[in-house]
């Protein structure tokens, strides 16, 4: 299986502190990998640098074979605007656009807007009706979920979300779970960050990190079981 | 246009329209500061049109006299006088002078306009009131004195001349003529009864006369001989004065004019300095007005950093971000300036009426300047912000509460 | 625990409370420098007037009214005269400070050439010396100043102090150019009683019959006339208030004024009750207003004061649109944070006193930089259009602190309104 996303002994310094200390991890094709640790163990600073926001002090980043971790910001930014989606715990979303509007933005910066393929991302998360409303218009499920389709517009290459359910109730926890288990289905590649063990036992492959290092990396035996007892009613 | 520019534009009047609260603070600072930036401007441009008026109460600043020994006629006169605009021409008076008996003392008798006397005169206080038919006299309150006449007095002035061929002795009654024992020559003692309509108060030298409308004073010497003098008075500054009395020396040869340096020096010295008060008051306040709206404006940008945060994050270049929001001050800087011209206008406006009572000039140049000062600075507000927003760390932003 | 969550603003916020303070200082300077300039424009223009020269003229109580009051007959034909030894008392009237310069003018007629030529005799740069309740003081006058319109067209301004001896002159262009003169020629005048021969220092250019007089000084003119320690008229030049109803009033009869009215119009520098005072000091001597000159001063002193009170007036409101926007701004910016603070349980008394005494500290700190700043304005002001420092009026401060005070509170109304009708919940969640 081809890799999307491969990180070869990555370290990040922030003065004495190593956030990330000689880490190494690649992500297959439509691969969902759930990324756990407790606060301060480095979660954060790994996302950043998969998402292309950060550099690594020292290692390689390498996409689809291409080192970027040496890339200029700009070119930096380009990059990952065109292969990665990225979902906030915080949604994030512009409060002065309405819910279509959020996700022709990222359309913007991308390419080209369109409005038709905008809503169809909507619908495809369940909020077609819900196109014309402003973020304070929308309960936080329902602006995850615009955020979800922001992310999923440009069908990047691997989606990058970070603690996606933090600020959700359990209602609108399992409704974005559903729609990540939609997305792996079709292929596309997951990297859930959390510290929730319900979220990331949903995924295929649950890499833990503490004190900047993994000290797990294993294949999730009861993913394929969830899967089955989930479609299979 | 294609979708993208529309998207560019949508985003941006967005921003404009459901930010509704935020961007009426926004506006309300650009407005406030555009409103004093054009109304200013507009009194400092208008003050020495306006303030000269004024300066007019200190009476006339030209003189008008003959050139040799003759007189100023009607015709010349008007030609003279025509040198000045109608705007600029606050009024002009001729004056002749006449020596006379009165209770068989030497008296100056002036003949005079005595409709325009108190536009060039403005200062003349009268106890009393002005002639207002023939036969009343204007009495100098020095002259009065020596007279001992009072308001409602009645006194008869002698103007003695030597009947020649060329004066129509039928005009005269004939106990009035009189020949000399000595030379034979014909003489005529003509009398002229005046009433004193009021008493002049000035405390200069004008206290001195009797003041008599030009008819009267035609019939007294029974010869319209035209004037000695004239006054006039011209709102103006000093170099356009002295243009037009270079002008009326080089056009007439019987008329030279004269400027009263006593008042035109003086106020143009004043005049200057009022200019240049209001001049660097506009500064001093324009100043710090537009600090005040560049505050505000990075209150404003610096607010929304985390948005700018999460453009970033879905990929948009520095530069795109900067247009995005450099277009937003700019719609609000340009609307703001062309509110605040209009608002300005108004505040102008009323400082005018209130001070000088007369409308203020409307100078339709002085908008474009409004509102191009008021993107400049708007936008030179908001680039700063703006270039030191793009250039956080998204991922810290975003993270971060 | 009020303390130290004011404690934690100030050194947390500091930079969104800064940024009120510095605009909260501005408009106090803008209000500061506005407000000291307008309170002392009147001065200052009515010092520029003075240019105008004289607007008050004292002479000689008329022989005239006497003669009729007493029904005497006078034949002399002589004039009437001011003794030259009283001039001093004219600095020692309640508005002596007032009076910027005064001069005696003493005309007469002298032969200058084969022709009669009017010789004016006054002061220049004239050293006096006057007693004021017993003490004596030195004091520069002239008419120099009363004529500050010639224009010196050769040689220079006579000078009594730079000069030796009082045998000089300065003449009328008008009549130089008839006569030939010259700036440093001699010339010889012969008068009623004497012969001088005097030195040309300048010729000038008036613009009005100074054009073609001669002007020597005080005590070559009265060697010409006999006119020993006389004077005819003396020009003084004051600084007055623009007359009112109360001047107007007086100026009519001063016995008709209520007590309280003539103290009022007696120690206000009205130019009727600064003659009236010259009268008094000088019982031989009758002040009038020059009306040509007083009237105006009046005129304009009154619009320019409007004009100023009417700038600052709008800049003022200026300032306070600017500084309550700001203030309604940066406390909205901290809904989130105060709305936690609701959450947590806090009233709203207590958010509101927390927010209040914030801003108002701020604006104080903001409100004393910028009268300070606003002062520093004020200078470069009169410095710049005046070349003299404003004068600095304590009211000014007072009018300062209770405006910024009244507009930051006025300016956190509409934030405080907003934050008291916040939902902890739906600010905390709905992200920005």
């Amino acid at each position: 299986m081809s890799k999307v996303l491969e990180l070869k002994n990555i370290s990040k310094v922030y003065g004495d502190l190593h956030a990330l200390d000689n880490v190494s991890l690649s992500v297959d094709k439509g691969e969902w990998i759930a990324i756990m640790g407790p606060s301060g163990s480095g979660k954060s600073t790994m996302m950043n640098i998969i998402g292309c926001m950060d550099k690594p002090s020292s290692g390689q980043v390498i996409f689809d074979g291409k080192d970027i971790s040496k890339e200029s910001r700009r070119k930096l930014t380009e990059f990952h605007r065109d292969r990665i989606g990225l979902v906030f715990q915080q949604f994030h979303l512009i409060n002065y656009l309405n819910a279509v509007e959020n996700v022709m933005v990222a359309q913007y910066y991308h390419s080209m807007p369109d409005e038709k393929e905008a809503l169809a991302a909507l619908e495809r998360v369940g909020l077609k009706e819900r196109a014309k409303h402003l973020p304070s218009q929308l309960s936080g499920g329902e602006q995850q979920r615009v955020c979800i389709a922001r992310a999923l517009i440009n069908s990047p290459e691997l989606i990058l979300a970070d603690e996606p359910t933090g600020n959700l109730d359990e209602a609108n926890e399992n409704i974005v779970l559903d729609i990540f288990k939609q997305l792996h289905k079709e292929g596309t590649s997951l990297v859930v960050v959390t510290h929730d063990p319900e979220v990331g036992e949903q995924a295929q492959r649950i890499v833990r990190l503490d004190h900047g290092k993994i000290v797990s990396d294993k294949k999730n035996e009861l993913f394929s079981e969830k899967i089955k007892r989930r479609d299979t009613p | 246009m294609n979708t993208k520019h529309k998207m560019f534009v949508w985003m941006v009047m967005a921003s404009l329209l459901r930010r509704r609260s935020r961007m009426i603070v926004a506006l309300l600072a650009v407005v406030v500061g555009a409103t004093i930036l054009s109304g200013l401007e507009m009194i400092y441009y208008d003050v020495p049109r306006q303030m000269s008026a004024q300066f007019r109460s200190y009476g006339a600043n030209v003189i008008l006299t003959p050139s040799g020994d003759g007189y100023i006629n009607r015709g010349e006169l008007e030609k003279c006088v025509a040198e000045f605009t109608d705007e600029e021409l606050e009024g002009y008076t001729p004056y002749r002078y006449e020596n006379t008996q009165i209770h068989n003392q030497p008296q100056t008798l002036a003949g005079v306009d005595f409709d325009s006397v108190l536009k060039t005169s403005p200062y003349w206080h009268i106890v009393g009131s002005l002639p207002k038919s023939s036969g009343q006299a204007l009495v100098g309150a020095k002259a009065a004195e020596s007279l001992g006449v009072k308001e409602g007095d009645s006194f008869s002035a002698v103007n003695t001349f030597e009947v020649t061929s060329d004066i129509n002795t039928a005009d005269i009654p004939s106990y009035e003529m009189y020949s000399d024992p000595e030379t034979g020559e014909m003489y005529c003692d003509h009398s002229l009864d005046l009433t004193v309509a009021g008493i002049l108060e000035t405390g200069g030298s004008e206290e001195d006369y009797i003041y008599i409308s030009l008819e009267d004073a035609e019939s007294l010497t029974l010869s319209d001989r035209g004037c000695d003098i004239v006054e006039v008075s011209a709102a103006a500054m000093q170099e356009r004065l002295t243009e037009a009395v270079e002008r009326i020396n080089e056009s007439s040869e019987s008329v030279s004019a004269k400027l009263v340096k006593r008042v035109t020096a003086s106020e143009s010295t004043v005049l200057t300095k009022l200019q240049s008060l209001v001049f660097i008051v506009t500064a001093v306040v324009l100043v710090l007005t537009m600090i005040c709206v560049a505050t505000t404006m990075t209150a404003v940008i610096t607010e929304r950093r985390r948005e700018i945060a999460l453009r970033k994050a879905l990929g948009a270049l520095n530069g795109s971000i900067i247009a995005e929001f450099m277009s937003e001050c700019l719609v609000l800087g340009g609307f703001g300036g062309i509110l605040g011209s209009v608002l300005g206008y108004y505040f102008a406006q009323i400082v005018s009426m209130n001070v000088f009572g007369s409308s203020i000039a409307f100078r339709p140049l002085l908008i474009p300047i409004t509102i191009a000062a008021s993107v400049l600075v708007t936008g030179l507000a908001c680039l700063v912000p703006i270039k030191s927003a793009v250039d956080v760390d998204p991922a810290i932003v975003l993270k971060g509460e | 625990m009020f303390f130290r969550m004011l404690r934690g603003t100030f050194t947390r916020q500091w930079k969104k409370l800064l940024m009120i303070a510095v605009t909260v200082a501005l408009g106090a300077s803008i209000a500061a420098a506005m407000l000291n300039v307008m309170l002392d424009v009147g001065d200052k223009i009515n010092e520029e007037l003075k240019t105008y020269g004289s607007n008050i003229t004292v002479t000689a109580k008329s022989q005239a009214v006497i003669d009729k009051l007493y029904n005497v007959e006078d034949d002399s034909g002589e004039t009437d005269y001011i003794p030259q030894d009283k001039l001093g008392e004219l600095l020692t009237i309640f508005w002596a400070n007032n009076i910027t310069d005064f001069a005696p003018v003493n005309d007469s007629t002298v032969m200058l050439d084969g022709s009669e030529v009017t010789l004016i005799g006054s002061w220049f740069g004239h050293r006096l010396e006057f007693t004021k309740k017993g003490t004596t003081y030195e004091r520069d006058t002239g008419v120099t100043n009363l004529r500050s319109w010639w224009d010196i067209e050769e040689g220079e301004w006579l000078d009594e102090q730079k000069l030796d001896g009082d045998a000089f002159a300065m003449v009328g262009s008008a009549l130089a150019k008839d006569k030939g003169i010259r700036a440093g020629d001699t010339i010889t005048v012969e008068g009623k009683k004497s012969e001088e021969k005097l030195t040309v220092t300048g010729i000038f250019e008036s613009g009005d019959d100074d054009d073609s007089r001669v002007y020597t000084t005080l005590s070559a003119q009265q060697r010409l006339s006999g006119e020993n320690e006389l004077v005819k008229k003396v020009e003084v030049s004051a600084i007055t208030s623009p007359d009112d109803e109360l001047a107007v009033k007086a100026a009519r009869n001063p016995s008709l004024l209520s007590g309280d009215e003539y103290d009022l119009w007696y120690c206000t520098a009205y130019v009727s009750s600064i003659c009236f005072q010259i009268q008094e000091a000088i019982p031989e001597a009758s002040a009038s207003a020059v009306r040509q000159i007083a009237d105006s001063e009046g005129k304009i002193l009154e619009k320019t004061q409007l004009l100023m009170t009417l700038i600052t007036f709008m800049s003022l409101i200026g300032a306070t649109l600017g500084i309550s926007n700001l203030v309604t701004s940066g406390v909205m910016e901290r809904s989130s944070e105060l709305a936690l603070l609701k959450a947590v349980g806090a009233t709203n008394g207590q958010v509101t006193l927390l927010v209040l005494t914030e801003i108002t500290i701020t604006s104080m700190i903001g409100a004393a930089a910028g009268y300070f700043m606003g002062c520093g304005f004020a200078q470069i002001i009169g410095r710049s259009v005046f070349s003299s420092s404003i004068d600095m009026n304590g009211m000014v401060a007072f009018i300062v602190v209770v405006l910024i005070i009244g507009v930051t509170l006025v300016g956190s109304i509409p934030a405080i309104r907003i934050l008291l009708r916040l939902r902890p919940s739906e600010v905390l969640h709905g992200g920005h």
